[in-house]
């Protein structure tokens, strides 16, 4: 088949600064296919979808659609020439305000040749054309913003195909669909497979691949790491190739503890996930792995009181445990640092030694006044105990380092004791040297509470915890001690397969 | 004679009733339109905060239900455009007089002109709108500070140093200064010390901040001629707050149930104020635009005359509220002004 | 610290001290502990207005409706008082109430209905322009007003509640401090230290720096929102209390001009010590700033638009001094 490729990616780099983002990337698609590209975080799958689409320039390497040169200055410029992206935010693609209709055919309104005048008539017409050849049964008069997510997600992709492009690109398409809304989805994918469009899929979801996907394209710190294109598919080693298998280890003493802090049982944090239940007992240090958009994120926040669970219940030092806000959970001495800092954790206006303070005012304070003195020992002892590279407890926070920042938000939770210790991608934008520092703080003074990591890197894991457990479609499917941890399965796990499958 | 047929007129007109479903007892000997009820008119208004312009209105109001006007009150509040707009609006709804109360030349206008093209009978309370249909209803401005400062010359001599408040832009302020200027060039002895001024609400307080600088820096001022009653309110705040209120007397224009009150404070600063019952204004200028409905011509400059009111007055008849003062200065009540003989008077009671 | 630091820090404080200078300078009589007592008296009103307005700055938000809610407590204060014939302690109970209510009501729009905090109290804003009209039929209110039914209202100006806008205490000169300044500077001090020193300010600043950093440390968000607009409604009330005091009178007033200082003196008080930030103590210096400003002007014969015009110029350059110069355009 490699002849007859649609599109094609030859040695594309691309470069942000110093930072080698895409280091020679080449791609093929083909008409009447479904090519899913995986990576993890970081990989360059999202700058890799800006070039083609006319976002980026690229600086090396060359495009070509139909044996043409493809080289879009501007997004408009791609779709002209038949390549259309769907990109991951839904509301990017749709305009909220307008009726389906128009949205189908705002791009007619406003490109070459346009009328002058809004014809109401022909652009019901017209939509409704476009809307037939897709299928898509919507009430073209409906409101966009009245629309659930996947209807939303259809109008965008019909509205997309209203173009009649050759090559389709769908971010994430699924990262916020519920799965019959997905199967819709799906089913409106087979169509346009059948029409011959070559679509390019991206996705972390293992249970969309393995539904859609003709060929795998597995990517890695910005080079193809793996192209999977004999059936049946070997899902795990795609999943592998974005993962890496170069998971050298400083090997993990890997405790056992027989104190249980928390209990888990029938946990359900998706309507049908299948339910979770699980122990961490004292001074363990428990890593949960998994794809991104696995449910990890949703286990955190259940635990630190920001969601209810659907079913099931849970239990602290013995006692049940529900809390109805970040504050019972507090109270409670479940702590969380929460994933991304600078949206969820970092205070912009505060320096250190307020952000360290933030959770714990009432237990710093006397008749509601601060104990400024106990707050800046309390800062400056964390400062010290976790390394912090600062000039003082006073410095702001846009003056420190990633890592730094990290160390922070870590530092403010290791402020006081906690019973149940929750990380939720401790080391996103986090520099090797703090990485190992925050992992090494953790395992020193796990004594005396559960520690519960949730991160996506398997090596992540692997070098901090003394449990590894893999998540896969909202639900907890593998459970590994660090110790001679079997790879593959844990590979195949986090792959979502069935254990030892066909390949 | 005359008062006594009025007032049987006023009396069939409330044995009619505000119902107005009795036209029999209504056309009296009122011509037309007025020998019907229903007859539409809107006031167009530019200022409407404060006392004065509550009473003007509570006057346009007595005097249209008297007349037995449908009255549509469309209120810019201080916005020139949409005055102008109003116009337009009342055009639309198809009232046959307009009564414009305030507002700015620039913007009335064309406005004016405009209902005028339309067959609308209009009729200016204190703008100029520069066309010769249109009657001009006045309190007379002039008149009003010449009578103020007429007093303070009788009381404090032809010598003095005055406080002067003013902003300058708004009409009638305008023309009160221009007696102002007369007056002192008359008594070369008068000194404008200081002059301050400002519209930012509420009024009496930011003048008072204002006066109080003032004060401090000029201590020589005896005499502060506020020809506008929310300045004389902030004035006398000041004053009262720098205890000065002994040595220093206001002098102002306008009246009010609050500055009766204020004025009659013992030892209050305020000695005397020139007004116009707003009420009578009111009336007059619906009289006026009624006048023209009915095809007669009520003259191009429709003057109401002011009254002098000293403390003394209010305390020697005991005057305390705008009742008592219409009651005890029948000149106050009263203007004999766009008066015909069919003409109701709300008043007569 | 560079010499730019330096200017961002003291450049605002500095500048008020060659104000005075140059006043003392200029204008005669402008030296006295009159003329001080006199501009914390000027200020008092709308100084109270903007140590309120300033709790919801710190909490990201933002209250229009503090003018009508001064002049509707106003309102409230002189028809109770004069229509309803009751006494002082009444009358300051019901504009308190007014106040929080207004508040609260704010609050929940903002935080519960989720309409933009701009839009709510504009909102909020007109509502009261117009309903402290409704009891009157737009009449201002004093002793021996007319009703609309026809009655007379008979009711006075409680004399406690008048001292509260007259009275002056002895401090070295006697009859020296209105009450109004010394609530100004009772309230300034509480506010700051509320804000700067207690666990609940200081969550109220987390708030508005990164509402969600906030409820992941366990803070309940939405009640801190909340009560930042009931004490921005409570101290607006207060405000329309010494208001209502000083005029001895309802005046009806929309209270624009007091919500455009108010928000004036809390903007500039960004720019005070280089805070970047909404402070009460900036806000209470940047009040004092306007003040000396409008009473130096006024002494020295400036006309109304003139001070309009200088106080413009003052906050444009205190939002340069808080954005540009320090870098830290973050709220």
């Amino acid at each position: 088949m490699g002849n007859d490729a649609v599109f094609r990616v030859d040695g594309l780099r691309k470069s942000f600064g110093h930072i080698e983002v895409l280091g020679g990337v080449s791609l093929e698609l083909h008409a009447g296919e479904i090519t899913v590209l995986m990576g993890a975080n970081g990989a360059g799958k999202s700058t890799l979808v800006k070039i083609i689409s006319g976002v980026y320039d690229h600086a090396g390497g060359t495009m070509s659609l139909a044996g043409h040169d493809f080289a879009p200055n501007t997004p408009a410029e791609a779709i002209r020439a038949g390549v259309v992206t769907v990109h991951q935010n839904i509301n990017d693609g749709v305009v909220a305000d307008l009726d389906v209709a128009t949205n189908l055919t705002l791009d007619r309104l406003s490109g070459k040749g346009a009328s002058l005048l809004f014809k109401p008539g022909r652009v019901r017409r017209e939509a409704r054309a476009v809307a037939d050849r897709m299928g898509l049964a919507i009430d073209l008069r409906a409101r966009v913003s009245d629309l659930s997510l996947a209807d939303r997600q259809m109008v965008a992709i019909a509205r997309a195909m209203a173009h009649q492009p050759k090559v389709l690109i769908l971010d994430e398409p699924t990262s916020s669909l519920s799965s019959a809304e997905a199967d819709r989805l799906f089913s409106l994918l087979d169509r346009l497979r059948e029409q011959g469009v070559a679509i390019l899929y991206i996705s972390h979801r293992m249970s969309d691949i393995r539904r859609l996907a003709d060929r795998i394209v597995s990517m890695r710190d910005g080079v193809i790491s793996g192209v999977f294109d004999t059936k049946p598919l070997d899902y795990e080693g795609a999943v592998n190739a974005m993962l890496g298998r170069k998971i050298h280890l400083d090997r993990i003493e890997a405790r056992n503890s027989a104190k249980p802090i928390l209990t888990i049982e029938g946990l359900r944090i998706a309507p049908s996930a299948r339910p979770i239940s699980l122990t961490l007992g004292d001074g363990e240090v428990v890593a949960v792995t998994g794809l991104v958009g696995v449910g990890k994120t949703a286990l955190a926040e259940t635990l630190f009181g920001l969601r209810k669970p659907l079913a099931g219940t849970m239990a602290l030092n013995g006692k049940p445990y529900a809390p109805a806000s970040t504050g019972e959970a507090i109270a409670a001495g479940v702590f969380l640092v929460a994933k991304d800092r600078g949206e969820n954790g970092i205070v912009g206006g505060f320096n250190i030694q307020e952000n360290i303070s933030l959770p714990f005012h009432k237990r710093m304070s006397r008749f509601a006044v601060l104990k400024r003195g106990l707050e800046r020992a309390t800062a400056r002892r964390q400062i010290e105990d976790l390394g912090i590279v600062c000039r003082s407890e006073k410095d702001e926070m846009t003056t420190l380092s990633g890592g730094n920042q990290q160390k922070v938000m870590v530092a403010r939770w290791m402020a006081q004791d906690a019973r149940l210790f929750i990380l939720d991608e401790p080391f996103q934008g986090v520099d090797i040297s703090a990485r190992r520092d925050i992992a090494a703080k953790l395992r020193a003074s796990a004594n005396g509470r559960a520690t519960l990591l949730f991160v996506t890197e398997l090596d992540e894991a692997l070098e901090t915890a003394d449990r590894i457990l893999v998540m896969s479609e909202q639900t907890i499917v593998g459970e590994h001690r660090n110790a001679d941890v079997d790879l593959d399965r844990l590979l195949a796990e986090v792959a979502g397969g069935q254990l030892h499958s066909a390949a | 004679m005359n008062i006594t047929r009025r007032l049987l007129g006023k009396v069939a007109l409330g044995l009619a009733g505000a119902t107005m479903l009795m036209p029999g007892a209504f056309a009296a000997d009122k011509p037309a339109p007025f020998d019907k009820p229903g007859v539409k008119i809107a006031l167009v208004r530019y200022l409407s905060t404060g006392d004065f312009f509550q009473a003007y209105l509570s006057g346009v109001e007595s005097q249209s239900k008297a007349l037995g006007i449908d009255l549509r009150v469309l209120d810019s509040r201080q916005d020139a455009a949409l005055q102008s707009d109003m116009v337009d609006q009342a055009i639309a709804l198809g009232v046959q007089g307009i009564i414009i109360q305030h507002g700015l030349t620039e913007s009335m206008k064309d406005a004016a002109q405009r209902a005028v093209d339309a067959g609308i009978k209009v009729v200016a309370f204190d703008v100029n709108v520069e066309n010769p249909k249109i009657p001009q209803v006045e309190q007379s401005d002039k008149d009003l500070a010449r009578l103020a400062l007429e007093q303070a010359v009788k009381d404090d001599g032809e010598s003095w140093n005055a406080g002067y408040v003013y902003v300058a832009g708004i009409a009638p302020l305008d023309r009160r200064n221009e007696t102002w200027v007369d007056v002192k060039k008359k008594y070369a002895g008068i000194k404008e010390v200081a002059m301050f001024g400002t519209l930012d609400n509420p009024i009496a307080n930011s003048v008072a901040n204002q006066a109080r600088s003032v004060l401090q820096a000029h201590p020589d001022i005896n005499v502060m001629f506020a020809p506008y009653d929310e300045f004389a309110k902030g004035v006398k705040i000041a004053v009262d707050e720098a205890g000065l209120n002994k040595k220093i007397k206001i002098y102002s224009a306008d009246i009010s149930t609050s500055d009766i009150a204020a004025m009659r404070e013992t030892d209050s600063a305020w000695a005397a104020t020139a007004a116009t019952n707003p009420a009578v204004v009111g009336q007059v200028s619906v009289r006026a635009l009624a006048q023209l409905l009915a095809g007669e011509d009520p003259g191009h400059s429709v003057i109401v005359p002011p009254t002098l009111i000293t403390q003394k007055d209010l305390i020697d008849k005991d005057i305390k509220n705008m009742e008592d003062l219409s009651a005890k200065l029948p000149q106050f009540a009263h203007a004999d002004v766009a008066m015909p003989a069919w003409m109701p008077n709300p008043n007569a009671k | 610290m560079t010499l730019r630091d330096y200017a961002i820090r003291y450049g605002f404080i500095v500048l008020l001290f060659g104000l005075i200078a140059y006043f003392a300078i200029a204008a005669d009589g402008f030296v006295s502990p009159q003329s001080a007592v006199f501009i914390f008296q000027s200020v008092a009103i709308t100084g109270v207005l903007a140590l309120g307005v300033t709790a919801t700055l710190v909490v990201g938000g933002f209250d229009l409706s503090i003018g009508s809610v001064a002049t509707s407590a106003m309102m409230a204060a002189a028809y109770v008082m004069v229509v309803l014939e009751q006494n002082v302690v009444v009358a300051v109970v019901v504009c308190l109430l007014i106040g929080a209510i207004v508040g609260l009501i704010n609050g929940w729009l903002i935080v519960y209905m989720r309409v933009p905090d701009l839009l709510a109290t504009l909102g909020m804003m007109f509502l009261l322009v117009g309903l402290q009209r409704i009891p009157t039929e737009g009449r201002s209110i004093a002793t021996g007003m007319t009703m609309p039914d026809g009655s007379v209202a008979n009711g006075k100006f409680a004399d406690a509640f008048l001292a509260l806008g007259r009275h002056r205490f002895d401090f070295f000169i006697p009859n020296l401090i209105p009450v109004s300044v010394v609530v100004l500077i009772v309230l300034a001090v509480l506010i700051w230290f509320f804000l700067e020193y207690t666990r609940f300010g200081r969550m109220m600043y987390a708030v508005g720096s990164n509402e969600r950093a906030a409820e992941l440390a366990g803070a309940p968000v939405k009640a801190y929102k909340i009560w930042a607009y009931v004490i921005s409604g409570v101290f607006a009330s207060i405000g329309g209390i010494l208001l209502a005091a000083r005029l001895g009178r309802g005046d009806i007033a929309s209270g624009n001009n007091l919500l455009l200082d108010a928000v004036a003196a809390a903007l500039i008080g960004y720019a005070v010590l280089g805070a970047a930030k909404p402070n009460a103590f900036g806000t209470a210096v940047g009040a004092l700033f306007v003040g000396i400003l409008l009473q130096g002007l006024t002494m020295m014969n400036a006309p109304y638009y003139t001070q309009d015009f200088v106080k413009g110029v003052v906050l444009v350059v205190a939002l340069v001094f808080t954005f540009a110069l320090s870098g830290r355009g973050r709220r």
